[in-house]
């Protein structure tokens, strides 16, 4: 009985690995394939394989300036959001007020509204301050709409950090703020890290934004770029660059995941579970 | 107490230094500046970036910045409501057109239709046009818009395989079952169609065969919403002859669930034999097609004895128009009259491989795909469009709703018609629907 | 320190991150909400007041109702396939071992990739000519099940489903998992010992010791479920006949292809406070531990 559960266990958790793994080899392996031979032979190897597709992703989609362009706006939204983020979490985990809860409330219910019909508000709102279709304004954006995520998830670590800590180092004569640059973040930077990778890899396939507060090509994000060529090949059936385009936006963040794997799962699930 | 003070003090220069960078980057400039932003479809839009540097050349101290995308709409919207829009624009199948129209955010172009073409001294720009199109622009007796390329509905076949087994493309309705009954036979799925999007069933199946069974006032009256039209025999009789082909397993099994690159994959591969789809058909598909591969076009059989123009064709346009609040509107005009010179336009034929709404742009050299078209269209003495969709986008999504569940078997011809005249009786009863009357689709 | 010096302090950590998010979040959704007392187009200025006209409709709309429906659909039926996977595979992979390590982080693969991929590659699979599922079915002899999956009133939502569990599930096995591990082993070995195996285990020792994660889960779950959009739009459009139209396909239908933006931000609040309300419902439901109650 017990070894027969264990074993019907074990199938399902090769199954569901398999069916994980097994999509993904075959964007892969699309990648390097035809068109024709994509529709035809959709789960048959590629006859010769066809780097061309990469070439024509790359190029015409435009696809390095994109790159460096959602490198830097995701760079540059980390280095706002987690300083940030952190400060206010810090204070909602640790230095209970009036109001807090509903000020905490109010940062969470930003994550159930539909993000789509906020977006001709905020068109607005930024043409009015001049941020329209510029980086820094995209970046300050991004800021915002990740604090919910980030201060939930950092609120929740500063909580289990062991009060001892800030008692001793406030004795020692350090201020609150001091306290926390020195004591309290680093001892935080396990979750600051996996927030901030979190949150990379979120800004990193962002779309619906960024679609409309960009419209200058040269500034455009990598998503906008790979949507480009999805909607284009609509239209072409040039599927093997479509397939090349998914490979090149999901390597980096396979990539990223992958190194930071251990820790993302420790603490995704901490987070998750004080809820 | 200090990091904190440094932390708000930076965030708050950096929020100034952002303001005030961006305001000070609107400076007003010398020379004229037009920007045209275009839905990037099939054709892309190099042919308008093109145009716009010869345009430069041949005007000093014009500027034209040309941009677009595939979802080009979706920024429009914003910049239509902030007041700031484009200074000429195609913005693509997914803007509400005449939502545009009814918030007076695009002008009627028809003093300027009345003003000579592009470098001429005489005449009208307004004759230019295939009438036939013009008319499709129209709202109140005022034009709004101006087609550039235009597409034809019809079926194609694989010319090869009706070749190789000696067979013809059906003219009429027991044509095509007797050919569908040897096609079927050959193990070959007679007619396959983009199911996930009904609308090529709608203009491919029903419209036609409406407009066979009850001439074209049968469509005339259903897009002017008569009451009882959606219902009226004409329909009935199309509805039936989609069930019927459905009954009798004519249609590729699956077909109700394949996109349309799905669907017309099947077609290029010689698992189905035809497939209703619009004249864009080579271009979308010729990064995938066999090199080989030869298709034909030809116009949906109609009834035996049926009371339509046999000639009558289905045509969609995808229009320009000039925002309101753009800042150069002569500009702009000018610069599409310049695209639509008949220069231009035979250019766009052959580079492009589509039709032109432009008289006189059938003369350009034909990719070969186009000739059995082109030739359709001349023969044409009706012609006709899908327009309700347009005018009453709920009304469409509707017909499309009822026409897949009718294809799939669910709804019979009679709930099918039920639900097509309740649709319209709501659209009809709707106080905060504008209407629109045609008279159109009559002869050319 | 004083206390003075102590609210300086607070305001100053607190301000950034809450003028940030008030000017870019709460003002945006705040104006939304504000839409939906008007009748507007969604494409000039111009707007009309309607009051609460919007809703009134919106509760006669029968396509509202189906949708709704849809969405708990959805919600009941991929939360009761998510949460027997998840315990069931969870308990194989808490262990601290290399492979099931390894599978941990595979199983976040569907996550972590954009959801565009996630739909285009189940499209692939459920294509009714092509798609590996049906080549399968043809393979085993069981041709009459090899239908157009996405195509079909019956089968559509239910595929839906079953490429969200795909995509979802990891997460849930990561979760179980880990609260798994924070049951202490003496009272594992202790129910073993008093002969409780299997499913008498699970129902008496697992269950409640996870009753709190599985109260989040279960909220997490009803919001990832009633926001469900990527999915359905690119695999059906909510088609066919509305078979799989969902609260925010209909509104994106609503609003940008009908240009009803007031009627659409009307259906926004309605869909935020269903939210709301089964969140809370969730949590109010499962507040008490049954087995606590009965220790």
């Amino acid at each position: 009985m017990s070894t027969l559960y264990r074993w019907l266990i074990n199938i399902c958790l090769a199954l569901f690995a398999l069916s994980v793994v097994v999509p993904l080899l075959w964007v892969l392996m699309t990648s390097f394939k035809t068109g024709a031979e994509i529709f035809t032979a959709p789960w048959g190897l590629p006859h010769t394989l066809q780097w061309q597709n990469f070439v024509r992703a790359w190029q015409e989609a435009g696809i390095a300036r994109y790159f460096m362009n959602s490198l830097i706006v995701t760079l540059a939204a980390l280095a706002i959001l987690l300083p940030v983020g952190a400060m206010a979490a810090y204070i909602f985990a640790r230095y209970p007020f009036r109001g807090a809860n509903w000020l905490f409330g109010a940062f969470l219910g930003g994550m159930m509204f539909p993000l789509f019909l906020t977006i001709v508000p905020l068109f607005l709102l930024l043409a009015r301050l001049g941020l329209l279709d510029t980086l820094h304004g995209l970046t300050l954006v991004y800021v915002a709409y990740s604090l919910p995520f980030t201060v939930f998830v950092l609120t929740g670590f500063f909580q289990t950090l062991p009060q001892e800590m800030l008692e001793a180092a406030l004795i020692d004569g350090c201020g609150h703020a001091r306290a926390f640059w020195k004591v309290m973040l680093p001892l935080a930077k396990p979750g600051i890290i996996v927030v901030g990778v979190f949150n990379a890899i979120g800004l990193w396939n962002e779309y619906p934004l960024a679609l409309v507060i960009m419209s200058s090509d040269e500034r455009r994000t990598l998503p906008l770029g790979i949507a480009n060529l999805l909607m284009v090949e609509q239209y072409q059936s040039d599927w093997g660059a479509l397939f090349a385009g998914l490979v090149i936006v999901m390597l980096p963040v396979l990539l990223v995941y992958w190194l930071f794997r251990d820790r993302i799962h420790e603490t995704m699930v901490a987070g998750a579970l004080k809820g | 107490m200090k990091r904190t003070k440094y932390a708000l003090l930076g965030i708050a220069v950096a929020l100034t230094v952002v303001v005030v960078v961006s305001c000070g980057k609107q400076s007003p400039t010398a020379t004229k500046e037009l920007e045209v932003a275009c839905f990037k479809g099939g054709y892309g839009i190099d042919f308008f970036e093109q145009a716009a540097r010869e345009y430069e050349k041949a005007h000093p101290g014009v500027k034209i910045k040309v941009w677009g995308n595939p979802r080009v709409w979706e920024q429009l919207r914003p910049r239509f409501i902030a007041g700031n829009p484009p200074d000429l624009t195609y913005p693509g199948w997914g803007m509400d057109h005449w939502a545009l129209v009814y918030e007076g955010q695009v002008i009627p172009l028809d003093e300027y239709l009345d003003s000579p073409p592009y470098g001429k001294t005489e005449g009208r720009w307004r004759d230019t046009f295939e009438p036939s199109l013009l008319e499709l622009c129209q709202y109140q007796g005022k034009t709004y818009m101006l087609p550039y390329f235009f597409s034809m509905l019809g079926w194609w076949y694989n010319k090869d395989m009706f070749e190789k087994n000696g067979w013809k493309p059906p003219r009429t309705w027991s044509e095509l079952l007797a050919l569908c009954e040897k096609i079927k036979a050959k193990g070959i799925a007679p007619i396959t169609y983009q199911g996930i999007y009904p609308a090529y069933a709608v203009s491919g199946f029903l419209i036609p065969w409406v407009i066979s069974a009850g001439g074209i006032e049968a469509f005339d009256n259903a897009q002017n919403l008569v009451p009882g039209a959606w219902k009226s025999p004409a329909f009935l009789k199309a509805a039936q002859m989609m069930d019927e082909l459905r009954r009798r397993g004519y249609f590729q099994e699956g077909a109700n669930g394949m996109d349309h690159t799905g669907a017309q994959m099947e077609f290029l591969s010689g698992r189905a034999a035809m497939i209703p789809c619009g004249t864009w058909l080579h271009s979308e598909m010729r990064n995938v097609m066999p090199k080989d591969f030869r298709m034909g076009f030809f116009l949906p059989p109609v009834l035996d004895e049926g009371k339509g123009d046999p000639t009558a064709v289905g045509i969609g346009i995808e229009p320009w128009m000039v925002p309101t609040k753009g800042k150069n509107r002569e500009l702009a005009i000018d610069f599409y009259k310049y695209m639509t010179s008949l220069e231009k336009a035979k250019q766009f034929v052959e580079q492009k491989g589509t039709l032109m709404s432009i008289r006189g742009s059938d003369q350009a050299n034909f990719p070969e795909h186009l000739k059995e078209p082109v030739e359709v269209f001349r023969r044409a003495k009706t012609v006709w469009s899908v327009e309700y969709r347009q005018w009453y986008p709920r009304l469409g999504k509707e017909v499309e709703d009822a026409t897949a569940a009718l294809l799939a078997g669910n709804i019979t011809p009679e709930q099918f018609v039920e639900r097509l005249e309740r649709a319209a009786e709501a659209t009809r009863q709707d106080k905060n629907i504008p209407k629109h009357t045609d008279t159109r689709g009559q002869a050319r | 320190m004083t206390s003075q010096a102590r609210s300086a302090f607070m305001a100053g950590f607190l301000l950034p991150a809450t003028v940030l998010y008030a000017l870019f979040v709460v003002m945006p959704v705040v104006q939304a909400f504000a839409f939906s007392l008007y009748r507007w187009r969604g494409i000039s200025a111009n707007r009309t007041f309607v009051g609460l006209e919007n809703f009134r409709q919106l509760f006669a709309d029968p396509i509202v109702w189906l949708a709704i429906r849809h969405n708990l659909l959805l919600f009941v039926g991929t939360s009761v396939v998510i949460l027997a996977m998840a315990i069931a595979l969870a308990h194989a992979i808490g262990h601290e071992t290399g492979t099931a390590r390894f599978l941990r982080a595979v199983y976040l693969f569907p996550q972590v990739i954009s959801l565009v991929v996630v739909a285009i590659l189940w499209m692939f699979i459920l294509n009714p000519s092509f798609g590996i599922l049906n080549a399968t079915l043809k393979a085993a002899g069981l041709e009459r099940w090899a239908i157009a999956w996405l195509g079909e009133r019956s089968t559509a939502l239910a595929s839906i489903g079953v490429a969200h569990v795909w995509h979802a599930l990891g997460f849930y096995i990561m979760l179980f998992a880990a609260a798994l591990r924070t049951i202490p082993p003496d009272v594992m070995e202790a129910a073993t010992l008093d002969g409780a195996m299997g499913l008498t285990r699970l129902r008496y020792v697992t269950l409640p010791m996870l009753w709190a994660v599985l109260r989040i889960a279960l909220v997490y779950m009803a919001i990832g479920t009633m926001n469900i959009f990527s999915l359905v739009f690119l695999m059906t459009q909510g088609g066919p006949d509305r078979a799989t139209e969902v609260m925010l396909t209909y509104l994106y239908e609503q609003a940008f292809k009908h240009s009803e933006f007031g009627y659409a931000t009307a259906l926004a609040v309605v869909n935020f406070v269903l939210v709301m309300a089964l969140s809370g419902a969730i949590l109010a439901l499962f507040r008490h531990n049954p087995q606590e109650g009965r220790a």
